[in-house]
């Protein structure tokens, strides 16, 4: 293959693989296997060896021709379900996963692997289906991951997504969205909480090509000791796509002395009917919130730990499954006791 | 009254780009293409040092490893760099003129066409005027008051004659030779611009102000820009230019670098409204332009206001090296697109030093095909404490066929650093231009009544004469955009 994407190549400017992994090890990694775990009506498969047909990055690509296997899921016309995805075996992989026409499916993922892994999955949402996608990455230090999703989302369907990364020696997720159908929403969040020596990478590009859809954006990132966190955001409304609407927000706060916050929220706008906005900021806590807390008798500590959760909060209410929220936000509380500690 | 004024400049404008006339003056070329020989003509024409020679034929032969940068949002047929003419003159001026009387009556004739009469403009608000006519300056007002206050306003090409040092010492040392593409193209056939020291202490008496405009047919113009504050001293810049209508699309590649040092402050301010090229998208002019600013004194300030309505090309990023504590940059745009124009225009502010502070104000006004690009970067070095920058960029949509991009970096390595992005797209409301209606303004002039209201932060910012004429412009490019 040729070289790894590194940071010459300007969509991985903050995000430099060739430095993180040998070319070597890319090419050599093994298939990638997930445990899977269904209810309600949900259909697996073996993914046939076609190319996937989705949107991919340069390293979805790779995913895609390495993974000779994959899963294929499936939700029926107007069924529900919900699927936990646990990668169990490290490497190149990638799934297929179709939601029909209102149809609704909670997907969640988690992985509980180091090392190496590249994964490439596609999503195609029908009309009107409902998806609600909740993502951890845990804290390793060791690992290198790269997901690359590729989502279409018809006219009237809804993708919900969560990101929760706690950060990894290099650690990259990739959405390639595109709302195709009018009335089309797309809802993403995020938070990326990073101890010394993490690194995560969260890159989206959403593009509105149908009129009347929605997109909103919310992704709050910390990072501490000496890690980098990165949001890259790009939203392209394409010609004729009158009436979109888009909102992305993205927040960094730099808690260590040599860490670091990169953010580049992108708009490509080439239709004239649009509200499309995005807001970025980066900072330390609020000193005048800090010294509120503290002249109503909190201490330092516990002030600048309720100004963090408080900071993360409204991404993670982002997640309306009520269950799995509480879950990632006992991640991201024991994250932030490990940052603060 | 206004109403009638704005109606008249339309109904004079016409189809027809209102500077466009070519003066017919003899010309001194260079040889076509560009290779050595064209370096040491440029440089042996100009009466230049050797070392200013070594500096050129340096950039000269860096030129040519380097390649053509592509990462803009702009597109336009490969640039023919070894069919253009790199260096003309005004034949007249080949002896040097020693006062107005001296000048080609044309050069006088096609100023009185601009609107700017040099005889005026001596007299009008204390404003000094180097003009430049393609290449070579041919007139400098002003001068004994300068001199009188220390300040030096002269063409480059004397200053490398008459203070050496000073340029040896500060020319190339913001834009580095080997920069980026145009920069190093422009450090080795630069023809002629401006000069500027001011001495420490001194506040600049007037505002220093060049018009120049591009010529001769498939003459590209090289402007050198160089300015100095020294310590604690303020001078203000203004920058203007018009060039007449032709088809050939025409390159054009300046440098302009200010230095400012402790205490000093730099204010810049730019008119750009060269041909855009007609309807169509045929002609107009290619602006690849490096601009930065240095601060490299403590408590310095830079500050750039630009309005970009002209060229069929920008590809311009006015940026700020804040290296001293307590400096400031500011970044004022205003970038309109019309037609088949495109801009890609914004800021670097490199926040190097403690307690810097940046602001950028970017307004982007896309109508017809056009497209219009901000690009900007705000980073925070890890040992700029307590940095500071806000950043608002607003696109104003006007039909369905132009595109609006935001393309903005921000790189924070300082926890004490805080750095605000503020971005919006919108279109002109119809609620606005409704109310505007029924009040009987006309649609066209309600579209510059709202353009103008969109972008009063930035034109507030401009100096008094400035800020008239690029109000009427934002209406006269917007011209055609609506109905």
């Amino acid at each position: 293959m040729s070289a790894l994407p590194n940071r010459r190549v300007e969509d991985w400017k903050y995000t430099d693989l060739r430095n993180a992994i040998e070319g070597e090890a890319v090419a050599s990694a093994p298939v990638a296997r997930w445990s899977v775990t269904l209810s309600g009506t949900v259909e697996q498969n073996e993914l046939p060896e076609i190319m996937a047909r989705g949107t991919h990055g340069e390293m979805g690509t790779v995913a895609a021709a390495h993974a000779k296997s994959g899963i294929f899921l499936h939700v029926g016309k107007g069924e529900q379900g919900t699927v936990h995805l646990e990668l169990s075996n490290a490497g190149h992989g990638r799934a297929l996963i179709v939601v029909e026409e209102g149809a609704s499916l909670t997907l969640r993922e988690t992985m509980s692997v180091g090392d190496f892994s590249n994964i490439a999955i596609e999503i195609v949402a029908g009309p009107n289906a409902q998806l609600h996608h909740i993502r951890e990455a845990n804290a390793d230090g060791e690992s290198v991951r790269v997901s690359d999703y590729s989502i279409r989302i018809a006219q009237g369907a809804t993708y919900r997504a969560h990101f929760a990364d706690f950060g990894a020696k290099l650690s990259r997720t990739e959405l390639h969205i595109a709302l195709e159908g009018e009335g089309a929403e797309v809802h993403l969040s995020g938070v990326s909480v990073l101890g010394d020596g993490g690194h995560a990478d969260v890159t989206t590009r959403v593009t509105h090509s149908a009129g009347n859809a929605q997109s909103t954006q919310l992704f709050k990132l910390i990072a501490g000791g000496k890690s980098r966190g990165v949001y890259q955001g790009k939203v392209s409304v394409a010609e004729g796509a009158n009436g979109s609407d888009s909102r992305q927000t993205a927040k960094g706060l730099l808690l260590g002395e040599r860490a670091e916050i990169d953010l580049k929220p992108e708009l490509e706008i080439l239709a004239d009917d649009v509200k499309c906005a995005h807001g970025a900021a980066i900072g330390d806590l609020d000193p005048e919130s800090l010294f509120y807390l503290r002249s109503r008798g909190v201490a330092e500590p516990e002030a600048r730990a309720l100004l963090m959760r408080a900071f993360l909060e409204d991404a993670v209410a982002e997640i309306t499954d009520e269950d799995i929220r509480a879950e990632v936000w006992s991640h991201v509380e024991a994250a932030l006791a490990e940052l603060t500690a | 009254m206004a109403a009638l004024e704005t109606r008249e400049q339309v109904a004079a404008l016409g189809e027809k780009y209102k500077y466009g006339f070519v003066t017919d003056i003899e010309m001194e070329r260079a040889p076509k293409g560009l290779s050595e020989d064209t370096v040491r003509f440029i440089s042996a024409k100009k009466g230049e040092p050797e070392w200013m020679l070594e500096w050129r034929l340096g950039a000269y032969r860096r030129w040519r490893q380097m390649r053509e940068p592509t990462w803009a949002r702009v597109h336009y047929d490969p640039i023919d760099y070894e069919n253009a003419y790199y260096y003309a003159a005004p034949k007249s001026a080949a002896d040097g003129p020693k006062s107005l009387d001296e000048i080609d009556p044309k050069l006088i004739e096609t100023y009185n066409k601009l609107g700017i009469p040099l005889n005026e403009q001596m007299l009008l608000a204390g404003v000094a005027v180097d003009a430049v006519f393609d290449s070579v300056s041919v007139a400098t007002t002003f001068k004994e008051k300068l001199s009188e206050a220390g300040v030096i306003f002269c063409p480059i090409s004397e200053a490398i004659r008459d203070y050496p040092e000073l340029v040896k010492k500060y020319l190339g040392s913001v834009v580095p030779v080997t920069d980026n593409f145009f920069a190093t193209l422009n450090s080795a056939v630069f023809s002629d611009g401006s000069f500027v020291y001011v001495p420490k202490g001194v506040r600049c008496p007037m505002e220093l102000s060049t018009y120049f405009r591009i010529n001769a047919q498939g003459t590209g113009q090289f402007e050198r820009t160089l300015i100095i504050a020294d310590e604690g001293s303020y001078v203000s810049y203004l920058e203007g230019c018009t060039a007449p209508k032709r088809d050939e699309n025409q390159l054009h590649a300046a440098v302009v670098e200010l230095v400012a040092l402790e205490g000093a402050e730099i204010k810049y301010s730019t008119v750009q409204n060269w041909y855009p090229g007609d309807e169509e998208g045929k002609g107009g002019i290619y602006n690849f332009v490096t601009k930065r600013g240095d601060c490299r004194g403590a408590r310095s300030k830079i500050s750039w206001t630009q309005v970009e309505t002209g060229s069929a090309i920008t590809w311009k990023y006015p940026s700020c090296l804040l290296r001293g504590d307590d400096s400031v940059g500011e970044f004022y745009s205003i970038a309109i697109a019309n037609h088949f124009q495109q801009a890609d225009t914004g800021t670097k502010m490199h926040h190097l030093g403690k307690n810097t502070r940046s602001r950028i104000i970017s307004k982007g006004i896309s109508a017809g095909q056009a497209q219009n690009t901000y690009r900007g970067l705000v980073s925070v070095h890890p040992r700029a404490a307590n940095a500071r920058n806000y950043t608002q960029c607003d696109s104003l949509l006007i039909g369905g066929k132009c595109g609006a991009h935001t393309v903005p970096y921000i790189e924070s390595r300082n926890k004490s650093a805080r750095i605000e992005h503020e971005a919006t797209t919108s279109k002109i409301a119809e609620d606005q231009l409704f109310y505007c209606l029924q009040r009987g303004i006309p649609q066209e002039e309600a579209v510059a009544l709202i353009v103008n209201g969109f972008c009063r932060e930035v034109l507030q910012q401009l100096p008094m004469e400035f800020a008239v004429e690029a109000q009427k412009l934002v209406g006269i490019s917007l011209e055609g955009s609506v109905g």
